[in-house]
């Protein structure tokens, strides 16, 4: 395997680190401290990072994106989240449904929802699963019973051939849920069999009659992201807009996008990492005068030497599940599926060893940059290593 | 012999405060405007009440007014007030030990007679104790002779009358922004070597409190209130000297040889029980699929594995504290030699963080929302990595223990 990056690519990381060194990193604390979950985000962001092209990264050419590769899109990542994870993950969010959305759409429907996209430099690009009583905590077994998933019911206005829809129901902790325009929602077409057969993708803009944006929640770390309910009130979509085949939105969902959103929390847990080893050696470094007790701190060595060793095992890993994908070999879909479990391992503890040496002893307020590491890397519990994101690799998915 | 078996005094103890936990502390305590509050003031109303309960003097003897709690049942009833609110708890829980410490085996009757009567009438009559403690970091300097002389952070200077003038800054001090009633240890000119204990009232001219919490841009590292305090020609009348030779009383010598009282630890343990028994009662009633998740062998295994770590923690901060208050059984060897306090803590901090995480993940997102009560349990049981002594340097005191070194004379270079 040949981890020599090319004239392009690296380019790409270098723009990507100027841009997390400048424009993220300053902002990242500030913006985590704000206590409104709604007034967390920030729109100069999200405009300076689009005239950059990270939000169009993946966007094909022809319509006037990047259409980098996987390699490309992991150095970004990591970049980015070195200087803000959450700020970081509102760019990538958009290039998994980007990923969708160029692998599931009718030529028609490309240029309608798109190209809008990538002209416009506020436009952010959600996916609504998971809902209050079916979600990422819910694909435990048994999946194939019909109970189980999307209970969001999508039901066609009258019986005639490409009739309306009409969506009915409530997702919820739906990402870029409360900044982004157009959602692709995932509902239920025949209640009556598994989700795998029975559910369709359908596009949604905001601002769509019977479509409201519900609250926004608020968690303890990655505060930047927004994650928001959707509520849908006989919301009326015209059958154009179904994405892929109606009872085939799990085909849908399972493309390229799937693969993508379980290899990008592992590239951005390296990005939070990166942060982490540098916070740590150049405290270590400046922190004891002379080096008073570092130089014989046995204890604080070793903890260093153990976020490196970590950090780098994660960094080969993403890069491996990158060529993977990229060549189209090896089993990288469930070898990025792992890669999101290791990286929750690597990351929880490489953030928890960067407190361990700046919380000292007798410290009674905490540092607020390994502290806001550690409450990021708490996410990832929750998102991509809890028992349903680690059984899934080893069961059809 | 250690005996498992409670008193019915202790179960009586224990029954009242779980009864007061669940009636009265998590109402205001889990309400999501309480949990998403980033600068949280101390719930002032619920600590008056527990001090009505007796939980505020539960240490103190009872021939001084308080219940006469030895360190077992203190760590008991500190457990299940830290299930409530880890604020609560660590206010009464100081409090409490520095009652016992102060009235019963510090002060001079004189001494007694003048802060009694109004500590044992006010139920808002906290105290704190800023005692001297070592450069925490020369914890670091494992099984290496000292080459520094050691500071004191206060210095002391007697006067020709006997009063002492005292100068400089305190670190950390668990209560003293809530603290009637202050104890300071300071240097004699500095010298760590020759430490004075004086009591000073809150309103003493010359010191200043500054509350930590009142500092928004700082991220907050401890449970409840705490400041630092600043001494500036601050008089201190003869009549208030508690002690003259560094140290004081055995209490203060076990403290400092990590053979003190578990209940930092023994309420670590109480936010972890908070944790699990709202995973457990959330496992029996979220359905997935169709199946109670409780019915998963994913969640039973979380399930199990927080039960093993609070049932082993819990063993090993009781055999800490009735150790503590035996310290008999440690001189003819029944019980381990070894700095049981500081072994506790280390070991139940990190289990009890990785205890109140797993909890944590049952809930899915809602672990990690705000408005929910996990988050809180999760930062909360974070803090006792670092609080204390941080984990880093506790264990280079039991190493030291277990090398058998001393830190001797230092010798300098």
């Amino acid at each position: 395997m040949d981890l020599t990056l090319t004239e392009a690519q690296q380019a790409w990381q270098l723009k990507a680190r100027k841009f997390a060194t400048e424009v993220l990193r300053p902002r990242s604390l500030a913006r985590d401290r704000i206590t409104d979950p709604c007034a967390t985000f920030d729109w100069e962001v999200i405009r300076e990072g689009s005239r950059l092209g990270f939000r169009t990264l993946v966007v094909d050419k022809k319509f006037g994106g990047h259409g980098v590769d996987l390699i490309t899109q992991a150095l970004v990542i990591i970049e980015l989240a070195k200087g803000d994870s959450a700020m970081a993950k509102t760019f990538s969010q958009c290039w998994k449904w980007t990923h969708l959305l160029q692998g599931g759409c009718t030529p028609q429907q490309l240029e309608r929802f798109v190209r809008p996209f990538a002209e416009d430099e506020t436009f952010l690009l959600g996916q609504a699963g998971t809902e209050p009583n079916s979600g990422s905590d819910h694909r435990l077994p048994p999946e194939e019973d019909p109970r189980a998933g999307w209970r969001l019911k999508a039901e066609p206005v009258d019986n005639s051939e490409g009739a309306d829809w009409i969506l009915n129901g409530e997702k919820c902790f739906i990402a870029n849920g409360s900044v982004a325009r157009l959602f692709l929602i995932g509902t239920r077409t025949n209640p009556n069999v598994p989700q795998k057969e029975g559910g369709t993708m359908f596009a949604v803009p905001v601002g769509t009659p019977g479509m409201r944006i519900g609250k926004v929640f608020n968690k303890s770390g990655w505060r930047f992201y927004q994650n928001a309910e959707l509520i849908f009130e006989n919301c009326r979509v015209p059958h154009a807009n179904v994405i892929g085949k109606v009872n085939g939105g799990h085909g849908v969902r399972n493309g390229p996008a799937r693969l993508f959103g379980d290899f990008e929390l592992g590239a951005n847990a390296l990005g939070i990492c990166d942060a982490a080893v540098e916070m740590a050696t150049q405290f270590a470094a400046t922190h004891w005068p002379q080096s008073r007790y570092f130089k014989d701190n046995q204890a604080v060595q070793l903890k260093l030497s153990e976020m490196h060793m970590l950090t780098e095992a994660l960094r080969s890993f993403v890069l491996r599940v990158a060529a993977e994908g990229e060549a189209k070999t090896g089993n990288a879909a469930n070898n990025a599926i792992l890669l999101q479990n290791f990286a929750t391992d690597a990351l929880q503890r490489v953030t928890a060893l960067n407190m361990d040496i700046h919380a000292g002893a007798g410290v009674a307020m905490m540092h607020a940059g390994a502290d806001k590491l550690e409450r990021d890397a708490v996410i990832w519990t929750h998102l991509a290593g809890d028992s349903v994101q680690r059984m899934k690799a080893v069961r059809k998915h | 012999m250690y005996n498992l078996h409670l008193t019915p005094e202790q179960q009586e103890f224990r029954d009242t405060v779980r009864d007061f936990v669940e009636r009265e502390i998590k109402p205001v305590i889990l309400h999501p405007d309480h949990l998403q509050n980033f600068s949280k003031r101390l719930p002032v109303a619920l600590i008056d009440q527990a001090s009505q309960m007796g939980l505020r003097s539960l240490a103190l003897s009872e021939a001084l007014g308080g219940a006469g709690a030895d360190n077992l049942t203190s760590c008991i009833v500190a457990e299940e007030l830290a299930v409530g609110d880890i604020g609560i708890a660590v206010t009464l829980v100081e409090t409490s030990r520095l009652a016992h410490l102060l009235f019963d085996q510090m002060m001079t009757n004189e001494q007694r007679q003048r802060f009694l009567p109004a500590f044992v009438a006010d139920d808002r009559f906290h105290l704190a104790f800023a005692m001297h403690a070592p450069d925490a970091e020369l914890g670091l300097k494992y099984h290496r002779e000292l080459t520094d002389a050691p500071v004191c952070r206060l210095s002391a200077v007697r006067q020709s009358n006997g009063d002492w003038i005292v100068n400089g800054t305190t670190g950390f001090v668990q209560n003293a922004p809530v603290a009637k009633l202050i104890a300071v240890q300071a240097g004699e000119g500095a010298s760590a070597d020759k430490i004075v204990s004086l009591l000073m009232p809150a309103e003493t001219a010359g010191m200043t409190v500054c509350d930590l919490a009142a500092n928004a841009e700082a991220v907050k590292w401890f449970h409840g209130s705490g400041g630092e305090l600043v001494f500036k020609d601050c008089r201190v009348p003869a009549a208030n000297v508690l002690a003259t030779s560094s140290g004081g009383t055995a209490t203060l010598a076990a403290i400092a040889a990590g053979r003190g009282n578990p209940i930092m630890s023994a309420m670590n343990i109480g936010i972890a029980r908070a944790a699990y028994e709202a995973a457990v009662t959330y496992a029996k009633l979220r359905v997935q699929g169709a199946r109670h998740i409780i019915q998963h062998q994913a969640i039973g295994n979380i399930l199990a594995d927080v039960a093993i770590k609070i049932e082993v923690a819990r063993n090993m901060v009781r055999q800490a504290a009735w150790a503590s208050d035996h310290p008999e059984a440690v001189a003819d060897r029944s019980v381990s030699d070894l700095p049981l306090q500081t072994v506790a803590k280390v070991f139940t901090s990190e289990t009890m963080y990785a205890a109140t995480e797993e909890a944590a993940e049952c809930f899915g997102a809602m672990g990690v929302m705000l408005d929910m009560p996990l988050a809180k349990y999760v930062q909360e049981a974070r803090v006792f990595l670092h609080s204390i002594d941080s984990n880093n340097v506790a264990k280079l005191r039991v190493a030291e223990a277990v090398a058998g070194f001393e830190r001797g004379a230092r010798t300098p270079e």
